[in-house]
C-alpha cells in the first residue's frame, strides 16, 4: 500500500492537518491551553530575560574604552618599576620588566626605583588631564565610611564618558564635590550636604550625583584637580596617621591628533610608562609584534581545566533538564485530558483513514502549537521584562548596558527548549491516544486499559543502576559526583515507576471511608493521569528534600565548626587610636545602652612609644615574637621537606599535640594574643580555673598554648624597629626576655595565648597601654540596643572594635523555608492540576451522581480528597526519594573528607585537631511540614474552589 | 442540482420510492441479486461487487459472557446499488459495518472490499483502504468540530498525503456537486444536524471512494430531514457508489434496492425494493 501518504510530502501534508485540528483545538479550550502556556512560556521568560541581561551587559571594544579612559585616545600611568623599560599588553595594562634579570649596582637601583612621571611618554601637540585617586574615610549618618575620591575634571571634553552625571552639575570650585549614587546611598547623604573626612578640617559640597557606568556599586567621590589630595596627604602626614601614601601615582588622559599607536606604546613602556590606548585596544598588534608574550611566556597564567569547564556547564544543564522535566510532567497530564476527551474525534479520523501515525500526530501537535505560542510569547515578554526592568537590572549586574543585546541565535535556542518541552509533554498521552482502538473510541467505551508494561521494567532497571552507582560511589569510592550521578539515574527510575507505585498505593482503600476510598479507587484506575502529576509532586519535592538534608547536615556541621571568640553574649570592645584616650567614652557608651553585668579591662603590651597603633609597621615602633622552644616544635617544621621523614614518622603528627597549633580567632585583636589583665578576663571569658587565678595574683603569667613554655617560662623576642623588620624581612635577632608561666590545662580557649599580670609585663620592660574591655551582659542585647550602640559610637566618629558573640547563627532557615514552599507551591499546582483534569474526566459521572440524587458536597469533597491524595501520595514517595540520595551524598563527603586527611597525614601535614566530621542531619521539620501540612493544604483548597454543582455544558463536542 | 432536493419538498410517501427512470449503467446487481440470494457464485457473472461479506461470524467475549453478535453472514454490495439492513437492537447490525469497514475483525469468515481481503491486511492498510475507498456516517457527531465543513471533507485526503490545496479543491468540489457548497466554511457546531450528515456523506464519497457504510445515519433527525439526507445518499448510489444502510424506519429503507433483515446475528430474509415495499406497508397495515 504504498501511495502519497508514505512520501515526505505526504507526511508533510498530513501534518498539517493534523496541526491545524489542535491548533483550532487549542483555541476551543483556552483555559486549559492557558495553563499550560503559563507554564512552559514562564522558565522561557526567565531564561531569555537572563541572556538578554548577561549579553547586554557584555560591551563592545569601543563603548568598554569610552568607560575606562573617556573620550582621550590614551591614559598613561607609571608601570610600578620606576624608570625600568617594561613590556604591556595590548588588551590589558598588565606589565612585566623587559629585563628579568636584576643586577643592578645599589646606586643604579635607588635611581630606577624612584617613580617615573608619565608626561615624559606625552608627544607634543598632546591635550591632557589628570586623573588621581586616594582613599579617606568620610563621616557619615551611622559612622565612618572608607571611599575612594578622586581628583578628575569630570566635564572636560576629554573625560566624556567615564562618567556619567545623574543629577545636580559637576563641580566649578574647589569646595565642591560628586559623589556615586553608590556612596550616597551608603552614607546617607544627599546632593547639597556636607562631606566631612576623617582627620581634615576641610568641608565640601555634594552638588552632583553620578554613576561610573561600568561600576555601579564603587562608592567614590570627585573633586576638582587640586582640589582634595595635596591637602589631605598633608593633613595626614602632620598627623603621622597611617592613610599617609595611599594615594596612587596619577595618571593622564591624553588626546592626541591621530591616536596614539602600538610603536608609541612601545616607546612609552621603553621609559616605564604603562599606556591604554583607545587605538591599540579597536585594532590589537599581531602577536608577534607584542615583545609581552614573549616575556609572559615562562609566567603562566590561570587556565580553566576541562573538567572545571565540564562542571561549570554541567550545572545549568542539569538544572534545566530537570526544570523540562517538571514541566513535562506538569504538562503531560493537561494533554492526556485533552486526547480524552476528543476521543471521538480521534475515532473520527481513524474512521476516515487516519493510522496511528496521523492520531499520534495530532496530539503531538497539540504540544507543538503550544510550545511554539509559549515560545514566542516567552521570549517577547522576556525582552519586553528586560526592557522595563533594565534599569533595575543594570543595578544588580552593577554595569549600565551598552543597548539591549538580542543574539538571535542564543533566543531562537532558548524558544527551541519551549517547542521541545510542549512536544515532550505531549509524546506520553500521543503514544496512548494512538494506541486506543478506533472502535472504542467512537463508541465511547472505556475499555480495559493496561498499563503500559515497558516503563515499569525501565524505571525498575534504572532504580537499580542508579542505586549501585550510588551505593558503590559512597562506599567504595570518594566521587560525590558518582554519588550524584547515580542517585540522579535511580531519581528518574521512581519516576518512570509513579504508575506501578501509584497502584500499589490502591491497597490502602479498603481501610478508608467513602469519600476518600472513592478518590482513591478513582486515582488508581486512571494512572494515567495521576501518575505524571504524582511523579511531578515526586520530582520536586525529591529535590527539595534532597537539598533541604543537605543543607540541615551542613548546618550541623557549621555549627559543629564554629569556633567562638568569647562565651555567648559576652562583649569585647576594643580601641587601638590615640593610645587608648578614646576608651573613657567608649566604656561610658557600652554601659548606657547594653544589659551589662560586669566588665574586665585589658591592656596590651607595648614595646616602644605609647603612641604606636596596634599591628603597626611605623618607624620606632618596636614589636616582640613568641618563641617555641625547640624541644616543643613539630618536628615536619624543622626538616625543609617532610618528604625526607619516614611514612612513620610523617603519620605520628596527626597524634603529636606540638603539630596541632592552637586555632580560633580573638575578639580583641593583641600582638601575639597576649592580654594583659587580671582575674577578671578569666571570670568574663567563664575560666573557672583556681589555680590560674592564684597565679595571675602571684604575678605570674597564664599561658594557655603550652608550645610555648620553656620549662616554667614564656620567652618574647623584641624585636626594635617594625619598620625595618619589615623591609629586611629577616628572622629577628633582637634580645629575648622572659616571664615565668603558669601552664593551664585549658587549650588555647577563644584563640587567647596567654593572660599576663600587668607588673609582669612592666618587670620584662614592655609598657602596657590600655586596649579594651570585656563585658559580661544579664541577657543578649536586643537589635534596638546594638544599633543604638553603634550609633553613639559612630556620633564621636570612634573607630573602636566591637564583637558581640552571639553564637552559631544558622543561615540555613531560610534556605530550607524557601525550599519547603517551593516543594510545597509545586505539589499544591500539580495536585490542582490533576484534580482539576479527574474532574473534568469525571464530568459524567459527578452529573450521574447529581442525578441520583447525591448530595452537592459530595463533589467538594471528592476532589478534596483527590487533590489531597496526589499530594500526599507524591510527598511520601518524594521524601523518601530525595533523603536517600542526600544521605549517599553525605556519605560520599565523609569518605572523600577522610581520603583528603590520610593523604595530608601521609604527607606529614596531619594536625590532631582536623579529624574528618560529616554529620547527618535529617530536616524532621521540613518533612513533617511537607508530609502532613501540604496534603492537608492541597485537600481544603481543591475543597474550597471546586463547584458544588455540575456545570451545564453542550454534550461530548468532540 | 438536480433533483436531490425535491424529496423533502414534495410529501407524500408514495413519491419516495421513485426509481430513476434511467438508473446508472452499473445497476444491473439490481435484478440480479435476489434471487441468488446474494451468493457469491451467482455474483461473478456480473460486475465484481464493492463489498463482498463470506460466511462472516463475529463472537463478543467468551465462556458465560459468550455473544454471538454475527452468524454466517453472506452479501455481496456491487457499484450503485444501496442495500439497507434493518432489525431488531441487538442483532449485529452494527457490528456488521464495522466489520464491513476494517475497523473491527471478524472472528471467521471474509470480507473483500475493492478486491482486498480485509483479514489478510495490516492495521496500516486498513487505515489507508478506509482513506480511500470506504466512507463513514455515523448517527451523529461526524463531524470534527475542530475544522470547517470543507476541512473535513478533505480530511481523508490530506491524511493521504494529497496537498492541502487540492484536497480543498476536491472538497469543494464534491460538496458543490451535493448542493452544499454554501456550507463550505461553516464549522459544525454552526450547521444543523441534517447538514452536519450531508457533509458527513460527501466526506464519506471524497475522492475515489465507492463504499458508503452508514449507520442509522437517520436516527438523530427528524424525518423530513432524514429524508434529505437519504436522497443524497440515493444520487450518490446512483452515480455508481455502493451503499450499505443500517435504519430502524422502514420509511427510509424504502430508498434501497434491497433490504437485509438481521435477526441474532443472521440475514432472516432478503428482499428487492420493490417487494420490500410492499411487504413493509403490507406489514404495517396489519
Ligand atoms: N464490544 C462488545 N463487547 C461485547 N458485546 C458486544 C460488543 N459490541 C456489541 N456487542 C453485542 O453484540 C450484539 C450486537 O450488537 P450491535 O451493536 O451490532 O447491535 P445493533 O444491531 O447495532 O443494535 P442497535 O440497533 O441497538 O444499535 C449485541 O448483543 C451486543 O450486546
Ligand atoms: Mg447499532
Amino acid at each position: 500500500m504504498s501511495g502519497s501518504g508514505g512520501t515526505e510530502a505526504g507526511r508533510f501534508h498530513a501534518w498539517r492537518a493534523a496541526v491545524r485540528i489542535a491548533r483550532r483545538d487549542a483555541w476551543r479550550y483556552k483555559g486549559r491551553s492557558a495553563l499550560v502556556l503559563a507554564m512552559i512560556a514562564l522558565p522561557i521568560m526567565g531564561v531569555s530575560a537572563a541572556d538578554i541581561t548577561v549579553r547586554s551587559s557584555e560591551l563592545t571594544k569601543q563603548q568598554q574604552v569610552t568607560r575606562d579612559i573617556g573620550a582621550a585616545d590614551a591614559r598613561l600611568g607609571s608601570g610600578g618599576m620606576g624608570h625600568r623599560p617594561l613590556v604591556q599588553s595590548p588588551v590589558n595594562e598588565e606589565a612585566l620588566p623587559a629585563d628579568q634579570k636584576q643586577d643592578e649596582s645599589e646606586q643604579a637601583r635607588d635611581e630606577a626605583d624612584s617613580d617615573v612621571d608619565p608626561r615624559t611618554a606625552i608627544p607634543a601637540g598632546a591635550r591632557w588631564i589628570t586623573d588621581q585617586s586616594t582613599y579617606a574615610r568620610i563621616r557619615t549618618r551611622s559612622g565612618l565610611l572608607d571611599t575612594s575620591v578622586r581628583e578628575l575634571k569630570a566635564d572636560d571634553p576629554i573625560a566624556a564618558g567615564i562618567v556619567d552625571l545623574d543629577r545636580g552639575r559637576f563641580p566649578r570650585s574647589p569646595d565642591e564635590m560628586i559623589a556615586t549614587q553608590a556612596l550616597l546611598k551608603s552614607s546617607g547623604l544627599h546632593v547639597d550636604s556636607l562631606v566631612r573626612v576623617r582627620g581634615f578640617d576641610r568641608a565640601y559640597r555634594i552638588v552632583g550625583a553620578y554613576d561610573l557606568p561600568s561600576e555601579l556599586g564603587v562608592e567614590e567621590l570627585t573633586a576638582l584637580p587640586g582640589a582634595f589630595i595635596a591637602g589631605y596627604t598633608s593633613a595626614m602626614k602632620a598627623a603621622g596617621s597611617a592613610y599617609e601614601g595611599q594615594n596612587g601615582p596619577p595618571s593622564y588622559l591624553v588626546s592626541l591628533p591621530g591616536g596614539y599607536s602600538w610603536p608609541m606604546v612601545m616607546h612609552a613602556n621603553s621609559l616605564g610608562v604603562v599606556v591604554e590606548s583607545r587605538e591599540v585596544r579597536l585594532h590589537p598588534p599581531a602577536r608577534a609584534d607584542v615583545p609581552f608574550y614573549r616575556v609572559a611566556k615562562t609566567s603562566t597564567g590561570v587556565v580553566q581545566t576541562g573538567v572545571q569547564k565540564a562542571e561549570t556547564v554541567a550545572a545549568p544543564v542539569t538544572v534545566g533538564a530537570l526544570a523540562i522535566l517538571e514541566v513535562c510532567l506538569l504538562a503531560g497530564p493537561a494533554f492526556a485530558v485533552g486526547a480524552r476527551r476528543s476521543r471521538r474525534q480521534l475515532g473520527l479520523v481513524g474512521a476516515n483513514g487516519g493510522d496511528r501515525r496521523h492520531i499520534r500526530a495530532i496530539v503531538l501537535s497539540g504540544g507543538l502549537v503550544i510550545g511554539v505560542v509559549a515560545a514566542v510569547t516567552g521570549t517577547l515578554l522576556g525582552l519586553a521584562l528586560t526592557a522595563l526592568l533594565r534599569g533595575w537590572l543594570e543595578e544588580y549586574v552593577g554595569k549600565r548596558f551598552g543597548g539591549l543585546a538580542l543574539r538571535p541565535l542564543e533566543l531562537a535556542a532558548i524558544a527551541g527548549l519551549a517547542v521541545l518541552t510542549g512536544l515532550l509533554a505531549a509524546v506520553v498521552p500521543a503514544v496512548n491516544a494512538s494506541r486506543q482502538s478506533v472502535l472504542s473510541s467512537l463508541t465511547g467505551r472505556r475499555g480495559v486499559r493496561h498499563a503500559g508494561r515497558v516503563m515499569p521494567v525501565i524505571g525498575l532497571g534504572a532504580v537499580c543502576l542508579g542505586t549501585g552507582i550510588a551505593v558503590f560511589g559512597s562506599t567504595r569510592t570518594d566521587s560525590v559526583m558518582v554519588v550524584g550521578l547515580g542517585s540522579g539515574v535511580a531519581e528518574l527510575g521512581v519516576v518512570a515507576l509513579t504508575p506501578v507505585l501509584v497502584g500499589a498505593f490502591g491497597r490502602f482503600g479498603r481501610w478508608l471511608p467513602t469519600a476518600p476510598r472513592l478518590a482513591l479507587r478513582d486515582a488508581v484506575r486512571n494512572r494515567g493521569r495521576t501518575a505524571p502529576a504524582v511523579a511531578a509532586v515526586l520530582a520536586a519535592v525529591a529535590g527539595s528534600v534532597a537539598v533541604a538534608t543537605y543543607a540541615a547536615s551542613q548546618d550541623r556541621q557549621d555549627h559543629d565548626a564554629y569556633t567562638a571568640r568569647a562565651p555567648r553574649g559576652v562583649y569585647a570592645v576594643s580601641s587601638g587610636s590615640d593610645g587608648g584616650r578614646e576608651l573613657g567614652a567608649v566604656r561610658a557608651a557600652v554601659e548606657k545602652h547594653f544589659p551589662v553585668s560586669g566588665r574586665a579591662d585589658v591592656s596590651r603590651l607595648v614595646y616602644g612609644p605609647r603612641t604606636c597603633e596596634p599591628h603597626s609597621y611605623q618607624s620606632g615602633c618596636g614589636g616582640f615574637e613568641l618563641q617555641v622552644p625547640t624541644a616543643n616544635q613539630c618536628p615536619s617544621e624543622r626538616v625543609d621537606d617532610p618528604t625526607q621523614l619516614s611514612l612513620a614518622e610523617r603519620r605520628s603528627f596527626a597524634t603529636d599535640w606540638r603539630c596541632a597549633y592552637g586555632g580560633g580567632q580573638v575578639a580583641m585583636d593583641t600582638e601575639g594574643d597576649v592580654t594583659v589583665g587580671g582575674p577578671a578576663v578569666l571570670h568574663a571569658l567563664g575560666i573557672r580555673d583556681g589555680a590560674a587565678e592564684r597565679a595571675l595574683a602571684r604575678g605570674e603569667t597564664v599561658l594557655f598554648d603550652r608550645r610555648y613554655d620553656d620549662h616554667g617560662s614564656l620567652r618574647l623576642r623584641l624585636i626594635t624597629d617594625m619598620a625595618k623588620q619589615q623591609t629586611d624581612d629577616r628572622t629577628p635577632s633582637g634580645e629575648v626576655r622572659t616571664v615565668p608561666v603558669h601552664v593551664a590545662g585549658e587549650r588555647t580557649p577563644y584563640g587567647l595565648v596567654a593572660v599576663m599580670p600587668r607588673q609582669a609585663a612592666l618587670a620584662a620592660g614592655f609598657r602596657t597601654v590600655p586596649f579594651g574591655s570585656y563585658y559580661t551582659t544579664s541577657r543578649m542585647p536586643s537589635g534596638a540596643q546594638q544599633q543604638a550602640l553603634a550609633g553613639a559610637l559612630a556620633n564621636f566618629g570612634s573607630d573602636a572594635e566591637t564583637y558581640l558573640e552571639k553564637g552559631y547563627q544558622s543561615k540555613n532557615h531560610l534556605v530550607l523555608l524557601a525550599l519547603s514552599i517551593f516543594a510545597g507551591l509545586v505539589t499544591v499546582g500539580a495536585a490542582g492540576i490533576a484534580t482539576g483534569l479527574a474532574q473534568a474526566d469525571a464530568e459524567p459521572d459527578l452529573k450521574t451522581l447529581a442525578a441520583i440524587g447525591a448530595a452537592p458536597g459530595v463533589r467538594r469533597r471528592l476532589s478534596g480528597f483527590q487533590c489531597g491524595l496526589i499530594a500526599a501520595m507524591g510527598v511520601v514517595l518524594g521524601s523518601l526519594a530525595g533523603v536517600l540520595p542526600a544521605i549517599g551524598l553525605r556519605r560520599a563527603q565523609l569518605r572523600e573528607e577522610w581520603s583528603t586527611y590520610h593523604t595530608a597525614v601521609d604527607n606529614g601535614w596531619g594536625r590532631a585537631d582536623s579529624l574528618p566530621h560529616v554529620p547527618i542531619v535529617v530536616p524532621w521539620g521540613t518533612l513533617v511540614l511537607l508530609m502532613l501540612a501540604v496534603p492537608l493544604g492541597a485537600t481544603l483548597l481543591a475543597a474550597a474552589v471546586t463547584r458544588a454543582r455540575p456545570q451545564l455544558t453542550r454534550r461530548a463536542d468532540g | 442540482m438536480s433533483s436531490t432536493s425535491t424529496p423533502s419538498d414534495q410529501p407524500g410517501p408514495g413519491d419516495r420510492p421513485r426509481v430513476p427512470a434511467q438508473g446508472s449503467p452499473s445497476r444491473p446487481s439490481a435484478q440480479s441479486a435476489p434471487t441468488a440470494s446474494a451468493s457469491p457464485s451467482a455474483a461473478r457473472s456480473g460486475p465484481e461487487p464493492v463489498l463482498r461479506l463470506e460466511e462472516l461470524t463475529r463472537v463478543h467475549g467468551s465462556g458465560a459472557t459468550e455473544v454471538h453478535a454475527l452468524r454466517g453472514i453472506d452479501l455481496d454490495v456491487f457499484p450503485g446499488e444501496l442495500v439497507a439492513v434493518m432489525g431488531p437492537s441487538g442483532s449485529g447490525k452494527s457490528t456488521l459495518l464495522t466489520i464491513a469497514g476494517g475497523l473491527d475483525l471478524p472472528t471467521s469468515g471474509r470480507v473483500v472490499v475493492e478486491g482486498t481481503d480485509l483479514s489478510a491486511a495490516s492495521r496500516k492498510e486498513l487505515a489507508a483502504l478506509r482513506r480511500r475507498s470506504i466512507g463513514y456516517v455515523f448517527q451523529d457527531y461526524n463531524l470534527i468540530p475542530a475544522l470547517t465543513a470543507a476541512e473535513n471533507v478533505a480530511l481523508p485526503r490530506e491524511l493521504d498525503g494529497v496537498s492541502t490545496r487540492r484536497a480543498r479543491k476536491e472538497a469543494l468540489a464534491a460538496l458543490e456537486e451535493m448542493g452544499l457548497g454554501h456550507l463550505a466554511d461553516r464549522f459544525p457546531d454552526e450547521m444543523s444536524g441534517g447538514q452536519q450528515q450531508r457533509v458527513a456523506i460527501a466526506r464519506a464519497l471524497v475522492g475515489d471512494r465507492r463504499l458508503v457504510l452508514a449507520d442509522e445515519p437517520t436516527g438523530a433527525l427528524d424525518s423530513e430531514t432524514g429524508e434529505a439526507v437519504l436522497a443524497l445518499l440515493r444520487t450518490r448510489c446512483d452515480a455508481g457508489a455502493a451503499g450499505v444502510l443500517v435504519t430502524h424506519e422502514p420509511r427510509f429503507a424504502a430508498w434501497a434496492d434491497r433490504v437485509v433483515f438481521l435477526r441474532d446475528g443472521s440475514v432472516v430474509d432478503m428482499t428487492l425494493r420493490s417487494s420490500a415495499e410492499s411487504l413493509l406497508t403490507g406489514g404495517a397495515a396489519s
